[in-house]
């Protein structure tokens, strides 16, 4: 595993550790401390350079770096000859996408992007439903994905590329596109920052058309305060000529009230969705097969993030088509 | 006691007649639509006399307030008719089907010196009120982004006016105007608005639109109305600011929920919530009216307010139609 800047780094280990045909074969971490303590509680080895840790017998590895680094670890794993799983957002440009997903190309090697909420049972479920046309043809989506601000780099915009809509856009953008079979071709975004009222931006509602004439929304914002009971959301309506169905991916909670800690939470007991990413990726390099989350998903994402940043700083709809050029 | 002539004997003017057969200040004393059996229905309900002619009824009995609950390319015609006879007009929103048409009936109202009060009847749901209140007093600290939801299925009346957007202005008009009028009337007037929607699509029996609004003030709002949902009726709002969080889900509140196996018509198993107070957000709106016209008072909601909620609609309707962000 190549760095742990990202938090969802230390629920892939865990992942790794419980899969039986992975093994976890070091960490290496430009934050030594970091590193030597993920070592320690993921039980493995520690590596000073990440150059030491792709000379290993290794055959895959996770990047989770900072956003803006994606590319620089992601490139050098690729030219060791190393399968990729990319933390999302894939990149924080669309130059950085492309060379990723270039070079992986060029050495032969998968590049997966992290998109653990395709492995929800209940999105599945609801794919399904809409493959099968149970709610005839698809009018419209309406998606959020709600969260509190992680702090640290993600909220330096050199590092992460920006705020809450860079963190935050491409988990419901991909979910939409999966689920439509569609791509995002123009995206309006209103952004603000009234929330922390900081530098970076916090909360974001974008507007998105698909090519195949299907609308929707997603609010992508750290819109939950401190004392909300869990850490946020993943929801998406999708309207039907024939019904609607309506995705709560964290739903499976129970509320508890403790006197110890003298507040209310939601105890989330449904599926552990990270695990099912991490099999698919392991599953992919064991067996060549192809990676089930692309580097093009990955990239087709973070564009419409690109492109709401855009939208809100010319108070104008962008097209994709524009960052393209 | 004021006495009231209704215009429309269709689901609001129902509704309506019955909020005053309870009020101790006011009675039905005339009802007039052009279909004459819906007409003498609700009339005889509340032994009130019968008209098929608006003109007629003017000069025909004897009342103080005209309420106006036609579909709404006519309210301006019964707003002209009641201002120019001198009657207080309580019209249902939203107020008018244009701006120009907004303007000429402020602009009549004022110089009959009769009050018009347009029925924006949000303002006297208790969650909304409430919610309104716990933001006023920094509840949530300062408001950053706020999303309404109201959504159920396609309505149809009249001639299936509803479904004719040159006369209801769809969802987007007709139905989160009432959205449009809390969100203006919570957090100020609108800077821009952008809106994705069914209105122009040719659908049948189905619209839907998602409309994004920037306030001056800077909070970012999010309102989503749907003539496309099955389920039930959904209310819901939230509004997330830098102090908290109010979230609301009217298939939370729902203190009273009746299943039956089968047998009602419609009923067929499912589910129905109720959300009952007391005392009905429709009477609380409309004895407020009429409290206002015996005090001499300017009714909650103005006739400027009301056009501002209608420009906002409009608005989002040309967003639609265009695919830019429009100034309200």
């Amino acid at each position: 595993m190549m760095s742990f800047a990202h938090m969802h780094a230390t629920s892939y280990a865990a992942c790794v550790n419980q899969i039986p045909e992975a093994v976890l074969v070091g960490i290496a971490d430009d934050n030594k401390e970091r590193g030597q303590d993920m070592a320690k509680r993921f039980n493995t080895r520690f590596f000073e350079t990440y150059e030491d840790l792709l000379r290993q017998d290794i055959q895959a590895v996770i990047v989770c770096s900072e956003n803006t680094r994606h590319r620089e670890l992601t490139v050098m794993a690729a030219q060791a000859g190393k399968h990729v799983m990319c933390e999302k957002p894939l990149a924080a440009t669309i130059k950085d996408g492309r060379a990723m997903i270039a070079e992986c190309r060029k050495h032969g090697v998968k590049l997966q992007t992290a998109f653990p909420c395709r492995y929800s049972p209940a999105m599945v479920q609801a794919r399904q439903a809409v493959m099968a046309g149970r709610i005839g043809k698809i009018l419209a989506v309406k998606g959020t994905n709600r969260g509190q601000c992680p702090g640290g780099w993600f909220t330096d915009t050199s590092l992460s590329g920006g705020g809450a809509v860079m963190d935050h856009t491409v988990h419901v953008v991909d979910l939409m596109r999966w689920t439509t079979g569609a791509e995002v071709t123009e995206v309006h975004a209103e952004i603000s920052n009234l929330m922390l009222h900081e530098n970076f931006d916090d909360t974001g509602i974008l507007s998105l058309q698909f090519d195949n004439g299907v609308f929707g929304t997603l609010d992508a914002s750290w819109s939950r305060p401190s004392s909300f009971p869990f850490w946020g959301d993943v929801t998406m309506a999708i309207i039907g000529t024939d019904g609607a169905i309506w995705l709560d991916l964290f739903a499976q909670k129970m509320d508890l009230y403790s006197d110890r800690t003298m507040r209310s939470s939601w105890d989330y007991w449904g599926d552990h969705i990270d695990l099912g990413l991490v099999m698919a990726f392991v599953n992919s390099v064991a067996h060549d097969l192809p990676v089930e989350v692309t580097g093009e998903d990955g990239l087709a994402a973070a564009g419409v993030a690109l492109a709401a940043y855009e939208s809100a700083q010319k108070a104008r709809p962008v097209r994709l088509e524009e960052l393209r050029s | 006691m004021r006495r009231v002539a209704i215009v429309g004997a269709g689901g609001m003017g129902t509704a309506h007649a019955d909020c005053y057969s309870g009020m101790q200040n006011a009675k039905v004393v005339a009802v007039m639509d052009i279909r004459p059996d819906a007409a003498a229905a609700l009339a005889a309900q509340h032994d009130a006399r019968v008209f098929s002619s608006a003109e007629e009824m003017m000069t025909g009995v004897d009342f103080d307030v005209l309420d106006i609950c036609t579909p709404t390319p006519w309210h301006l015609d019964y707003i002209k008719m009641g201002a120019a006879a001198g009657k207080h007009i309580c019209c249902e929103k939203p107020f008018a089907r244009t701006l120009d048409e907004c303007r000429e009936a402020i602009k009549t109202c004022d110089k009959a010196r009769v009050t018009i009060f347009v029925a924006h009847v949000l303002r006297w749901f208790p969650e909304f009120r409430r919610a309104k209140e716990l933001i006023d007093a920094g509840a949530v600290g300062s408001p950053a982004i706020v999303r309404t939801t109201r959504a159920g299925g396609f309505p149809h009346a009249w001639n299936d006016w509803f479904a004719n957007v040159e006369w209801s202005g769809g969802v987007v008009l007709d139905m989160i105007i009432h959205d449009f009028d809390w969100l203006l009337w919570t957090f100020g007037p609108a800077e821009r608005v952008f809106a994705r929607g069914l209105a122009y699509s040719g659908l049948e029996d189905k619209d839907y639109a998602l409309v994004t609004i920037r306030f001056k003030n800077g909070v970012i709002g999010h309102v989503e109305g749907s003539w496309a949902t099955p389920g039930g009726f959904r209310v819901c709002f939230e509004v997330a600011g830098d102090k908290g969080l109010i979230n609301f889900d009217s298939f939370d509140a729902a203190p009273m929920v009746l299943s039956r196996w089968a047998g009602e018509a419609g009923a067929q198993g499912v589910a129905v919530p109720s959300s009952p107070t007391a005392v009905s957000p429709y009477f609380l709106e409309l004895q407020h009216f009429i409290d206002c016209l015996e005090a001499g008072h300017k009714p909650d909601v103005t006739p400027q307010e009301a056009m501002a909620a209608v420009a906002l609609s409009l608005a989002a309707l040309e967003s639609i139609r265009t695919g830019a962000p429009v100034r309200p």
